[in-house]
């Protein structure tokens, strides 16, 4: 485990997670769960949004390529407001292309690969990309 | 006396050589076989014919001469005053000359080169047209299958075109869903690795890391499966920013730093202290290229080896070297190192693994960079490459 402990009286920082294969979602969110994050989970953009309604994250993991509403998706219908007040970093298999810059361009402030991350790695860059 | 009979004697000479002279003429005309040659009145009347237009067109001169050449054209044309206008043209230019069907005796068409030439007299008059045809009704066969064939290899390329879009396409589909999966189990093997399940027991570790560094291989290998049907498809993106040489190369190489070691290998980037060039590149992908010539160094040198990273400008170019003390590359294989799917048998192949589309996809990326890569090898001695690549104008150098 990776054995972060909580400074004292410091808050959770919350996650949502928006991640459509079950399997990733729920490996991820063990990953996560077991640092300092408070974690919550959606299978695709639609049902992020309505995550989204109810309360404010800190951090939007997000993966593109999701049925029902996909992750650009998801950046255009998010309110602008909301959007300034947390961080989205995509995390896809997609190292380049259209998507992903759109997904730039939409807001998305960083992008981590799927499949170049172990799940230490994918702790650290997400630190670093909080700390950023 | 003796004079006007030899002077009589003379003109008759003359006369009976200049007869010769135009009997020879005739016959020369006459006997001509390959070409039709005959003379047209000022109104198109055939007035001669030779042994040519006979054979070509299959009429005897008794039965042709003082005809109206329009005989010989399709009634299309005829209707079209094509024989006349051919005339009227030869009259205002002195020469008309066309290609097209004609028609024989029998009716049959031939492919026929025509010339009609006006005759014109000392006054300027004209007195008529000389006609020569020639049947290339041959050529004309062998041009049109050599068209036809042409048009036949032109549909082949486009359907080949089609079929390797189309495997582009289906690689590219095949990668991504083979994607998903390859990285769940690296999710979970990684979990299980770094004791998100608890403590691994030792003797299960070395599977554990088997399976792991295996399904590596396997998400580079349908990355690259996809980088390259991106690539061959154009689909491609290559955003140009400039990029500081030193810097990308430190970044490499640090990253890279605990593989060397590892192998108990010596990386150096040996950069002179003013070289603070940059290069217009797409940062990701160009970084990838260099990373992959740096990893293809490290892997075909044998352990304790040293690989020095160098750069030098060049005119508008800079110029990065990889230069390993690796098993090197013999001179006969140097030419299929940018083949895809080409891999070179050597001492290490075996051990180091890989699926030859690293270099591939390396000079497709550079050429799209307008730069180049070359190599240098000597065999058991050691391999350089260069990358050369386009400057950064000298405002936008960082």
């Amino acid at each position: 485990m990776c054995g972060c402990r909580l400074p004292e009286g410091a808050a959770l920082l919350k996650v949502l997670l928006v991640e459509d294969e079950e399997m990733l979602r729920e490996s991820y969110y063990i990953i996560l769960t077991s640092a300092v994050y408070e974690v919550d989970v959606a299978a695709n953009g639609k049902a992020a949004l309505a995550k989204c309604k109810e309360k404010h994250y800190d951090l939007i993991l997000l993966d593109l390529m999701m049925p029902i509403m996909d992750g650009t998706t998801f950046l255009e219908r998010l309110p602008p407001a909301y959007l300034a007040r947390t961080k989205v970093i995509i995390l896809s298999n997609l190292s380049s292309g259209a998507e992903l810059e759109k997904a730039i361009k939409l807001g998305a402030q960083g992008s981590l690969l799927k499949a170049t991350l172990s799940p230490k790695e994918l702790l650290a860059a997400v630190r670093y990309e909080i700390a950023a | 006396m003796a004079k006007p009979a030899s002077s009589l004697s003379m003109l008759g000479n003359y006369h009976a050589a200049l007869l010769g002279e135009v009997e020879r003429y005739k016959l020369l005309v006459e006997s001509i076989e390959d070409y039709a040659i005959f003379l047209l009145s000022p109104e198109g009347i055939i007035q001669s014919w030779n042994k040519g237009a006979q054979k070509t067109k299959g009429y005897r001169a008794e039965e042709i001469i003082g005809k109206h050449f329009s005989i010989f054209y399709r009634e299309s044309d005829k209707e079209a005053r094509k024989p006349q206008r051919e005339l009227e043209l030869a009259q205002q230019y002195g020469r008309v000359e066309d290609e097209d069907w004609r028609v024989r005796s029998d009716g049959s068409r031939f492919w026929a080169n025509v010339v009609i030439t006006a005759l014109r007299g000392p006054d300027g008059a004209l007195v008529g047209f000389a006609k020569v045809t020639r049947d290339l009704t041959e050529r004309k066969k062998h041009e049109d299958a050599l068209r036809q064939s042409n048009a036949v290899l032109l549909q082949q390329q486009r359907e080949l075109e089609r079929l390797n879009a189309a495997k582009d396409e289906f690689i590219s589909l095949a990668s991504h869903q083979l994607r998903t999966p390859a990285t769940i189990i690296k999710q979970l093997l990684g979990m299980l690795k770094e004791g998100f399940y608890g403590e691994v027991p030792e003797h299960q570790l070395a599977p554990l890391l088997k399976a792991y560094s295996s399904n590596e291989r396997q998400i580079g290998i349908v990355n690259d499966l996809l980088r390259i049907a991106q690539t061959d498809s154009g689909r491609l993106i290559i955003v140009k920013t400039p990029v500081s040489v030193r810097e990308l190369l430190m970044e490499l190489t640090d990253a890279r730093a605990e593989t060397f070691a590892k192998r108990r290998q010596t990386l150096a980037v040996d950069l002179p202290a003013t070289f603070a060039e940059s290069v217009l590149a797409d940062r990701t992908h160009f970084g990838m290229v260099l990373d992959n010539l740096i990893d293809n160094a490290s892997k075909y040198t044998p352990e304790g080896g040293s690989i020095r990273i160098g750069a030098a400008r060049d005119g508008e170019s800079a110029i990065i070297s990889v230069r390993d003390t690796g098993v090197g590359i013999s001179p006969e294989d140097v030419g299929k190192l940018y083949q895809k799917f080409s891999r070179i048998p050597n001492a290490l192949s075996d051990k180091v693994g890989g699926n030859g589309l690293g270099l591939y996809w390396a000079r497709k990326v550079v050429s799209l960079h307008k730069g180049s890569i070359s190599v240098e090898s000597r065999p058991g001695k050691g391999t350089t490459f260069y990358v050369r690549m386009p400057l950064a104008g000298r405002g936008s150098v960082a």
